[in-house]
């Protein structure tokens, strides 16, 4: 039997390379990327301690609910993507700065 | 060291790997297929938890949705994206990406230390309700989402439909936002 | 009896003339078979739970017994035959359709108001009539004295209303319940209710004995205002603004028998004071009525009169306890006054046929210039002197029974009383040998005599519609529908009908049979004279120029002079009242106003004073430090994503290492 604690360093891991990925990419699409692998490694603790819950399955039913909401959030988040590129021509957020005061 | 610990970490060290080989490497491409890499080894975890069900979900949604979402968003916006390809790999950490790199591990060092501190066992319904490697956990869970959980289920399809309405919105062609 | 229900939703759906006719034909079927099932047999008394306000429970329903049965039978009767003769009357008027609907929400709440047992409902109905007689009085709104005058038979019956209301109100707090039978039937309320040392006891609660006197004086105030006794008469003249047929039907026989109907209705709530109140109003409108009709041009005004008169006498009658006569005498009067209103119609109606046809300009209204007349339309001529006839209270016509009953009874009445009292049957005769004269001058006038316009083509006699709803209405007016003897009262069947036992008259026997023979033999003389006088071409000129010129002619041509009283003591104080007020207004009001505003504008300069160089200041210096702040912190706003991103990471970071490490 995997201790929950492999589990848990495991998913810090995926979630610090997401969290890297995020901040310091150049590229939106690698933006998001890095978001998934976040997601991702929170899923993974859910389903590591879903394991110790069989009466109602709660992490592993809250994992497949933030899998869905995942996938819904990458389909807009890429539509959002397209058209800032046809608004800009370029994703890379560094140069999306109209927000600055 | 049984054979199925030497899976899991074997599978653990893909993800670890190819997570790192996403964040690294300059081809866009291949570090979009390396992230599908790294997210059916991760299914592979999944099932080392005991949630085979959602193992399988994580394989059908991203794999099927996501992956074809991404090519295809990476196709559209190609121009620039291409060039890119040409350009020389570089560094892993240059000078743009120091302070990411910097609060990454700074925030894995706390990660690590809080999880090593904590006493998982101390958890006391972690001893009793572990599924057995033959349950049938998607039953369970089929009647979980009808009962239990019906709402949410609800209340997340909904959600899912308007995330696609508002997705196929945006990606109208000849609209200007 | 469920099907009396039929009989109102069949007059509330009328639209058209056809439609019309045809409801108000069922509606006479239906109450005919009401009244033969009633008549003489036990009251039926229906009712079903309304509402319920507190402990209160209002029941609406329907109470027949004699009297309502006689009264809509006689209603719809009456209606049918109006509307019978409306379809020829009005016929070439343009608003048809408003017309019927109107004269159809009329007959509705007529028929409601004489048959529910309720007093709350009966007052709504009691509004709702008066408010459609406004409509109909109202219905050629595009002439302006029409308008007029149905307002102020609005205000007038308004008034009444007020009377009504409050008695209603004085009857709900001292009994508990509005229910017609439960208050005046046999062993009810009223009847069980006494009086001990001046206290008014109805089971446990009690009131001053004044209360009832109270009561009973309001319900009188509303019965006169819609029957137009004295002091309120003087909308029923105006009434006559609308179709001569309208007013046949609301001022003849229904509307304005709607008071007195509720005076029967209620009477064993009237005490001997208010009793006294209604002999005293009866005989003084009944006498000034009648000779203000004397001296009347317009044809329609002089039935108006005739109608208050008789009015007047049934009240006499209901004040000297002689209920019976005075619904016998509402019931003939209501078919002989609605056979002389639709005559004088169709009298009308044709001259002014004639006056387009021959193309010359006189008032189709005035009896000066008609004349004549019965040998161009013959039938209206035979139905309006059997009407006549029977106003007058000539023998084999109906009015001679019911008339001669009153008198006979207030003979008998005034054979108890005393004083200014006993005088009441003499001024009575009086009236009623007036009557006689002024229909006789009305008849004589408009049918003998020649013709005094110039004519080249002869008027016509009215249509055979008109003319048939004519000679239904003949009928009722001679004796055989109302007593086989035409001499003797007590023989009739609507007078036993009316009251359980009929008294018997005849205290003395000789009276009983001089006071009948003397009105009668008078009531010749006066015609004879009457024939002399208006009978001939230029009748007016030597005796009557005499009368012309005094003081009691001017009296009785100006009606009493009761309209220029109300000008002068209601509407010049109130105009008065409202130049001063608007003096008080502009003068005083304004100058607060004025004053107000001044020193609002003053106060206005000084806080812009304060508000510019204080308040500005301070929000100017606030809104600089503010700025600079913002140009400090703005380098930090890069509007890049990914700073925002690690700038929260930062932080969440922080929170963990102070959280864990500390």
């Amino acid at each position: 039997m995997i201790p929950v604690t492999h589990f848990m360093i495991i998913s810090a891991i995926l979630f610090c390379i997401g969290l890297y990925a995020a901040i310091s990419k150049r590229n939106a699409i690698m933006v998001l990327i890095g978001i998934e692998f976040m997601i991702n490694a929170a899923i993974l603790n859910f389903v590591a301690f879903g394991a110790y819950d069989k009466e109602v399955n709660g992490g592993q039913i809250v994992a497949l609910f933030a899998i869905v909401l995942a996938a819904a959030g990458v389909a807009v988040a890429l539509a959002i993507i397209l058209n800032v590129y046809k608004y800009y021509k370029t994703i890379d957020p560094d140069k999306i700065h109209n927000l600055r005061d | 060291m049984r054979v199925e610990q030497i899976i899991f970490y074997a599978l653990a060290a893909m993800v670890l790997g190819s997570a790192l080989l996403v964040v690294t490497i300059r081809n866009l491409v291949r570090s979009i297929f390396l992230f599908f890499v790294a997210l059916i080894s991760l299914s592979g975890l999944y099932i080392f938890a005991s949630a085979d069900f959602i193992a399988i979900a994580q394989i059908v949604i991203y794999v099927g949705g996501v992956l074809v979402l991404m090519l295809f968003a990476f196709l559209l916006s190609n121009k620039e994206l291409l060039n890119n390809l040409s350009r020389p790999v570089n560094r892993l950490i240059n000078i743009s990406s120091l302070p990411g790199f910097l609060l990454a591990s700074a925030f894995l060092f706390v990660l690590i230390s809080a999880i090593l501190n904590t006493e998982i066992s101390w958890l006391g319904y972690v001893q009793q309700n572990h599924f057995q490697p033959g349950d049938n956990t998607v039953h369970n869970i089929g009647i979980s989402i009808m009962t239990r959980y019906l709402l949410p289920f609800e209340a997340v399809s909904m959600f899912l439909m308007m995330a696609l309405i508002g997705a196929a919105h945006l990606a109208r062609k000849g609209q200007k936002i | 009896m469920p099907l009396i229900s039929f009989v109102w939703v069949s007059t509330l759906a009328k639209r058209g003339s056809g439609i019309s006719i045809l409801s108000i034909l069922c509606s006479l079927i239906l109450s005919a078979i009401v009244f033969t099932r009633v008549w003489n047999g036990q009251p039926q008394h229906f009712q079903v739970h309304w509402f319920s306000v507190g402990s209160y429970h209002l029941t609406a329903g329907i109470l027949l017994n004699n009297l309502s049965a006689g009264m809509i039978l006689l209603v719809s009767g009456v209606a049918f035959i109006v509307h019978l003769y409306s379809i020829q009357y009005m016929r070439s008027d343009p608003y048809l359709r408003r017309y019927w609907r109107y004269l159809s929400l009329f007959c509705f709440s007529m028929m409601a108001l004489v048959v529910v047992d309720n007093l709350l409902v009966l007052y709504m109905f009691w509004e709702l009539v008066g408010f459609t007689s406004y409509l109909l009085i109202g219905f050629w709104y595009k002439r302006d004295y029409a308008v007029q005058a149905a307002k102020k038979a609005f205000i007038f019956n308004r008034i009444g209303d007020l009377g009504f209301l409050a008695g209603i109100m004085i009857l709900l707090n001292q009994f508990g319940t509005l229910n017609i039978t439960e208050l005046f039937g046999d062993g009810g309320a009223i009847s069980n209710a006494m009086i001990e040392d001046g206290v008014w006891i109805s089971g446990t609660h009690q009131m001053p004995a004044v209360w009832l006197t109270l009561a009973g004086g309001a319900f009188f105030f509303g019965a006169i205002a819609k029957s137009a006794q004295f002091p309120l008469h003087a909308w029923l003249p105006d009434a006559m603004a609308g179709p001569t047929s309208v007013s046949s039907l609301i001022h003849a026989a229904t509307m304005v028998a709607a008071g007195i109907f509720l005076i029967a209705r209620i009477y064993p709530i009237f005490d001997q004071n208010i009793l006294m109140l209604m002999v005293i109003t009866g005989s003084i409108t009944s006498f000034m009525a009648a000779t203000i009709a004397l001296v009347q041009n317009d044809l329609k005004q002089i039935l108006a009169f005739s109608t208050i008169s008789q009015l007047g006498f049934m009240m006499l009658a209901m004040g000297i306890g002689a209920y019976d006569a005075a619904l016998f005498h509402l019931t003939t009067h209501a078919f002989f006054k609605c056979l002389l209103f639709l005559c004088a119609g169709a009298v009308i109606h044709q001259l002014e046929y004639f006056k387009q046809a021959a193309k010359i300009e006189f008032d189709c209204q005035d009896i000066r210039n008609m004349g004549g007349l019965k040998n161009y339309m013959p039938i209206t001529f035979t139905a309006m002197l059997f009407a006549s006839m029977a106003l007058a209270g000539l023998p084999f016509t109906s009015g001679y029974l019911s008339k001669d009953s009153i008198l006979l009874y207030s003979f008998d009445w005034a054979s108890s009383q005393t004083g200014l009292m006993s005088l009441v049957p003499y001024l009575a005769v009086l009236t009623s040998l007036a009557t006689t004269f002024y229909i006789a001058r009305l008849i004589f006038k408009v049918f003998f005599g020649s013709f005094r316009q110039k004519q080249r083509i002869p008027v016509l006699e009215p249509p055979s519609i008109m003319k048939v709803s004519l000679m239904l209405l003949v009928l009722f007016c001679v004796f055989p529908m109302f007593s086989w003897n035409p001499f003797s009262v007590e023989n009739s069947w609507i007078l036993k009908g009316f009251s359980a036992d009929v008294q018997v008259l005849s205290q003395s026997r000789l009276l009983h049979i001089l006071v009948p023979l003397l009105v009668t033999f008078v009531s010749f003389a006066l015609i004879y004279l009457a024939s002399i006088v208006y009978s001939k071409r230029d009748g007016d000129g030597s005796v009557t120029q005499v009368a012309r010129d005094s003081f009691i002619y001017e009296l009785f041509y100006h009606q009493w002079f009761i309209n220029k009283l109300y000008n002068v003591i209601f509407v010049i104080p109130l105009m008065y009242l409202s130049r001063v007020s608007s003096i008080l207004d502009n003068k005083i009001v304004d100058g607060l106003v004025n004053g107000a505003g001044r020193s609002v504008l003053f106060l206005g300069a000084l806080s812009t004073f304060v508000d510019r160089y204080i308040i500005d200041g301070i929000v100017n210096l606030l809104g600089s430090i503010s700025k600079s702040i913002g140009n400090v912190t703005r380098h930090f706003q890069s509007g890049r994503v990914q700073h925002y991103m690690i700038t929260m990471i930062l932080l969440l970071l922080t929170f963990f290492i102070f959280k864990y490490f500390s």
